[in-house]
């Protein structure tokens, strides 16, 4: 009983907390909003200043629920009035502290303060809408019976999952001794059979030709970032997901890519007009000598120490690239502008000949880092990225193949950049933010580090999602920052891992923390 | 001729960057002497002023370096979001600081007086206290969220646990109270742009009262903490901790409770030093926490990381460096911050283990 309502107020508690601070990152309207839309209410009623209070109401009574679902712990199935107890606990705390922070600020709304000032979020018409347009004391007591309800229901309803998913769990069982496993066979044998696969990968060429035709420029525009993005990631991957070495200032190959470029086709500053394609390959030919000239006095560094130092040189770079020391050779903060465009048989790229490119492109990306994985070099990577010190006694050339990672990756980030300037056909220091790097990062991580179908999904998340649902835009970074963190905790291995992490082999490797510290200390 | 290289044991890569570290030698020291030589570029009042700016950003450099250097020490890891536990701390102090300012005070019949202008000493030592608090409880529920759960991890995990968590802060900061940028409200004593004038050849050099203010705090804080870590009993448990986890853990030492304390007293000099930076330049917003952060990290690589006096060396040194390199070097000041993060990348090259620094092993670098 004792334990109950210790974890049901704690529970409360955080749901309190994080309710408390949506409601000051002004996120329960957005959320409010976004239901709206789903269930089709109309977002103005009658009175136009004035937000359908159903809606809210909704996003409250989820918010109750999951504070319900998580007052039980994973794995546990304790008794039905211990339940009662859970959901109970958790919903009155979390309604009373939600209420009592509605009402004091309610209170000091109604007497005339002004709270914009300090945080933008409790404007008048947002703490009206919080409020329901009715008293302060009214307000508080609806949070109140909506959290203790819903997390009563909550609870409820985990438990009765929980039973479900035993019963599930023992039909399955049955299941598997009746059902003969001959059909799966024969699933097998046709997808590794080659002519199914050629046709498949036929008939995916055909739909990828012609999607582009179909969408239109808006969804090319997207899409295309997204292409540029998978293939920053696939590169990137290559130094972080194969060869373990965590680079944070990739932002500086992308950078260095897209001002050669830029610079070697504009007419202004320079107006060298060479040739598009030798441009690319000049750009890409220089952040891999960027790389080289970072990576061989760097890489003897391990782990966090590369990251911030290569950090450093991102923000060198940009830094330099906007001072007044080399305006004369970048055209400085102002950027540069009017980047040439490709020209095939006569006619300036279209908006779908970009998108077949950049198509063509991330599919070879896709081929060369699938063979280079599987090939000798990538198995030394893999080997680095284990365990730096036994591959090195096992005969691997580390610094040498580090090296090798580094460049590779420099070199899908200067193709890309390239990419990015002329579709663009514009580039400036500001492109190239530290954000740059940790949003590829991200995609690396949150898609499964060494894995490329990860990257593809990371990329459509991070970089897909965000325009798909404008209105949570600004929420995005934060986001990205919480889904760091959970991730690293709960599947530091990714969303879609590749097949040489296995799961929980992340957690199990130590080297530098917690009990193999011992030797290594001494 | 190729064995004798082979007897010293010369590897490309070493001959390479020694070869490149002369190169860079050779052209810093011209750089010097052809701007130190040419007569008059800068009085002795303009390095005066140069001096004095660099010793009250390197106090506050310093005191974000002691953060890094601790946690460091103890967990081997880079607190990357520690930039941002000081941002909070500059916040927190604003609010209060606003808070008073706002509040007339009470007795004395003037309504303009407000109480920060009324009390200005007990007002500014409440902000300090509560910024400084506020860091401290950052500090500690980070440590609680983001990092307990990594124990024993990949040494990757918990910095890329550390990234996503400076991304959530420096954004949550930004959705709480906006992306505009605010001032601080200084006491009438303390105000900005006054101070002593202090003559130097022909010119004077103002001292300002907010810098004193800074530099005198952050000195004392440092002296507070090296008590603390040298003679307190805490202080013995965390460098017990920090020399071996298991043993000390054997001799009874909670682990996990000095390593909570450890990021609520490095959560509590960042705040110190976020409310010192707002109260010194005014000016601050969500992102005020960033660059500061990496500056302070390079501090304690100079320094030599996990070592506290190092971080309190390297601080001032990195302070002095920057204000002073641009016109050592004769380059632009928007170049400052290239100057920090070479160095960071020089001393990780050449000297891993930094000034003060005892020499670690390749896997620990």
């Amino acid at each position: 009983m004792i334990t109950a309502i210790k974890d049901g107020l704690r529970a409360g508690l955080i749901t309190a907390i994080i309710f408390t601070f949506l409601i000051l990152i002004g996120f329960t309207s957005v959320a409010a909003n976004i239901i709206g839309d789903i269930l089709g209410n109309p977002q103005v009623l009658n009175n136009e200043t004035r937000l359908p209070v159903g809606n809210l109401l909704i996003f409250i009574a989820l918010v109750g629920l999951f504070t319900g679902l998580v007052t039980l712990k994973k794995g546990s199935n304790p008794p039905w009035t211990d339940v009662l107890f859970r959901g109970l606990t958790g919903g009155i705390l979390a309604g009373l502290i939600v209420g009592t922070v509605i009402y004091i600020v309610g209170s000091f709304h109604m007497e005339g303060v002004d709270f914009r000032a300090y945080l933008p979020n409790l404007g008048a018409s947002q703490l009206g809408y919080l409020l329901f347009y009715s008293t302060p004391i009214a307000a508080s007591k609806t949070y109140l019976l909506y959290f203790t309800v819903f997390s009563l229901v909550g609870a409820l309803a985990r438990k009765t999952l929980t039973m479900l998913t035993g019963l599930r769990n023992k039909l399955k069982s049955i299941k598997s001794q009746i059902i003969d496993w001959s059909d799966k066979k024969n699933f097998h044998s046709l997808v590794g059979n080659q002519l199914f696969q050629a046709g498949l990968i036929i008939l995916v060429g055909i739909g990828l030709y012609f999607l582009p035709l179909v969408w239109g420029s808006y969804w090319n525009y997207i899409m295309g970032t997204v292409a540029i993005y998978i293939l920053l990631g696939l590169g990137l991957n290559i130094i972080v997901g194969f060869s373990g070495q965590l680079v944070l200032g990739y932002v500086a190959f992308f950078a260095t890519g897209a001002y050669t470029f830029a610079l070697l086709t504009a007419p202004e500053p320079h107006a060298v007009g060479l040739n598009l394609w030798v441009a690319v390959g000049l750009s890409t030919l220089v952040s891999i000598l960027t790389g080289l000239l970072l990576g061989l006095p760097i890489l003897r560094l391990r782990g966090d120490y590369l990251a911030i130092v290569t950090l450093g040189f991102g923000e060198i770079v940009r830094i330099l690239i906007r001072s007044d020391l080399l305006t004369p050779l970048t055209n400085g903060p102002k950027g540069v502008t009017n980047v040439g465009q490709p020209i095939w048989r006569g006619h300036v790229f279209s908006d779908v000949n970009y998108m077949h490119l950049l198509m063509l492109l991330v599919l070879a990306g896709l081929f060369i880092a699938k063979r280079l994985k599987d090939s000798r070099t990538g198995r030394a990577w893999i080997a680095i990225r284990e365990d730096q010190t036994v591959a090195q006694a096992t005969g691997v050339d580390t610094y040498k193949y580090k090296i090798l990672a580094l460049l590779l990756g420099a070199a899908f980030a200067g193709l890309s950049g390239a990419l990015f300037a002329s579709r663009n056909q514009f580039t400036g220091p500001e492109d190239f933010a530290l954000m740059v790097s940790v949003n590829v990062l991200c995609i690396v991580i949150i898609g499964g580090m060494g894995s490329l179908p990860g990257i593809i999904l990371g990329a459509f998340v991070l970089k897909g999602l965000p325009e798909l649902l404008r209105e949570l835009a600004d929420y995005r970074l934060l986001a990205f920052g919480a889904l760091l963190v959970v991730m690293m905790i709960v599947r530091p291995e990714g969303l879609w891992p590749g097949q040489n992490s296995k799961k929980g082999k992340m957690a199990t490797f130590s080297n530098s923390l917690g009990e193999d510290n011992l030797e290594e200390k001494v | 001729m190729i064995k004798k290289f082979q007897n010293l044991n010369i590897t490309w890569g070493t001959a390479l960057r020694y070869i490149a570290g002369l190169i860079v030698a050779v052209y810093l020291l011209w750089r010097i002497l052809q701007t130190t030589s040419i007569q008059g570029s800068y009085g002795p009042d303009t390095w005066m002023r140069f001096l004095i700016t660099g010793l009250v950003i390197g106090g506050i450099y310093s005191l974000i370096a002691i953060g890094y250097t601790l946690v460091y020490g103890i967990l081997f890891m880079i607190n990357f979001a520690h930039g941002e536990v000081m941002m909070l701390g500059t916040f927190a102090g604003y609010f209060v600081l606003e808070a008073f300012a706002a509040i007339s005070a009470p007795g004395s019949g003037d309504q303009s007086l407000s109480l920060l202008n009324a009390y200005p000493f007990p007002a500014l030592v409440i902000t300090f206290f509560v910024g400084a608090s506020v860091s401290a409880l950052i500090g500690y529920l980070l440590e609680k969220i983001a990092y307990r759960p990594l124990r024993g991890a990949q040494r990757l995990i918990p910095l890329i646990s550390a990234i996503g968590a400076s991304i959530f802060l420096q954004n949550a900061a930004q959705l709480l109270f906006g992306p505009q940028r605010r001032q601080y409200t200084n006491p009438d004593l303390l105000w900005r742009g006054t101070g002593w004038m202090i003559p130097v050849g022909e010119k004077s050099v103002m001292l300002t009262y907010t810098g004193t203010f800074s530099f005198i705090l952050s000195i004392l804080l440092m002296a507070g903490l090296l008590i603390l870590v040298k003679k307190t009993r805490l202080g013995k448990s965390m460098r017990a901790v920090a020399e071996n986890k298991q043993a000390a853990a054997l001799m009874g030492i909670d682990v996990d409770a000095v390593i909570s304390k450890t990021f609520i007293i490095s959560g509590f000099l960042a705040g110190a030093a976020g409310v010192m930076w707002g109260i010194h330049n005014g000016l601050f917003n969500h992102y005020v926490g960033f660059i500061p952060g990496i500056k302070a990290f390079t501090a304690a690589v100079l320094g030599g990381v996990g070592n506290i006096p190092g971080a309190m060396v390297g601080g001032m040194l990195l302070g002095l460096l920057e204000s002073l390199g641009p016109a050592i070097l004769g380059i632009d000041f928007q170049l400052k911050d290239v100057i920090a993060f070479t160095i960071l990348i020089l001393v990780l090259i050449f000297r891993p283990s930094g000034l003060l620094g005892e020499t670690l092993k390749e896997d620990k670098v």
